[in-house]
């Protein structure tokens, strides 16, 4: 092995100090480099394929849970309402949602879906809360309004 | 006084670096495999958290197509400018600074739904009930920075139904553990 040879044995001794240099460079190259990735999820969010991909206005009323979320820029918040009763925590909103839900199964409908009708100004992680919480209720049917005319 | 003199102890301190460099050699390996050099399909957002995200499959399905992702995210420091907004940690209203991005790819609001369009063109569907009504199969996965405006998202689903693309994800990241 290098460095612990008879020279006798090998007159030709082998450097290996500049490999361990090389070495210590790139060893910190990719510990500065290294990024751990966070850990992902995902919601599956399948379209229907018999409805409004072409962009139409509905003319029939559907039955629906409409949760309207709109942005306020002054206070940088977010308030929601269900249907027409305005909501402000999160265990509220299960609540109603986990109601609401519970009324359209008795009903015979239990494919009712959850509208979320949001702000386009509105945070993203605001719509995926409401987006979570459906699926604490084991709500698999989210759909998402569109503005008309578009 | 002994008879015999005692022999001289031999000093021969020499640091034995060869341990040291094996390790080096594994950490380096470590790295090197962890890195990952190639085109980055994600870009760097900070998701969302929700605690009934779904892990990804480890086995793909048969009638699975190919996944798209589509990154929405916050541009700060280009050009020279920072945004105070996003650096103060409040919510960046400013549509100059969201960007939607496509595999390093750039798009605007209204030129992602061209992209879509040729992502969907790729993989036809070929499930024997839709074949001949223009679905495709692709997958399109939507990471959307937390503070993103809905408005992008909600852009970009309207543009996949468009063109025919159903099969949408939205990734979220599982909650710290408490």
């Amino acid at each position: 092995m290098a460095g612990s040879q008879d020279p006798n044995e090998n007159p030709v001794a082998i450097n290996v100090v500049p490999m361990v240099d090389v070495i210590f460079c790139l060893c910190v190259f990719f510990m500065c480099s290294f990024k751990f990735k966070q850990i992902e999820g995902k919601f599956d969010s399948w379209l229907p394929k018999d409805k409004g991909s072409d962009g139409g206005v509905l003319t029939d009323v559907p039955l629906e849970v409409r949760v309207a979320m709109f942005w306020d820029e002054a206070s940088q918040t977010t308030s929601r309402q269900l249907g027409s009763r305005k909501v402000k925590t999160d265990e509220e909103l299960q609540t109603l949602l986990r109601d609401s839900h519970a009324d359209h199964v008795r009903a015979g409908k239990p494919d009712t879906p959850v509208t979320i009708d949001a702000d386009p100004r509105v945070p993203w992680k605001e719509v995926i809360n409401v987006m979570n919480l459906c699926k604490r209720e084991s709500i698999d049917k989210i759909e998402f309004a569109f503005g008309a005319g578009k | 006084m002994s008879r015999f003199k005692n022999p001289e102890a031999e000093e021969n301190v020499s640091c034995n670096v060869i341990p040291m460099v094996d390790i080096m050699f594994l950490l380096l390996l470590f790295f090197m495999l962890g890195a990952d050099m190639t085109q980055r399909e994600l870009e760097d957002v900070v998701l969302p958290r929700a605690d009934k995200v779904q892990q990804d499959a480890k086995v793909k399905a048969a009638n699975e197509g190919t996944r798209t992702t589509v990154n929405v995210f916050h541009v700060h420091g280009s050009n020279g400018t920072t945004c105070t907004t996003f650096n103060a940690g409040q919510v960046c209203r400013d549509l100059e600074h969201w960007k939607i991005a496509i595999r390093s790819n750039y798009y605007t609001l209204d030129t992602v739904k061209d992209a879509l369009k040729f992502e969907a063109e790729q993989e036809p569907e070929d499930d024997p009930t839709l074949v001949g009504k223009g679905f495709s199969k692709r997958q399109v996965m939507i990471r959307g920075d937390e503070q993103a405006p809905y408005g992008y998202i909600q852009r970009i689903i309207e543009s996949c139904a468009a063109v025919k693309i159903y099969r949408i994800e939205v990734a979220a990241a599982l909650p710290e553990p408490k």
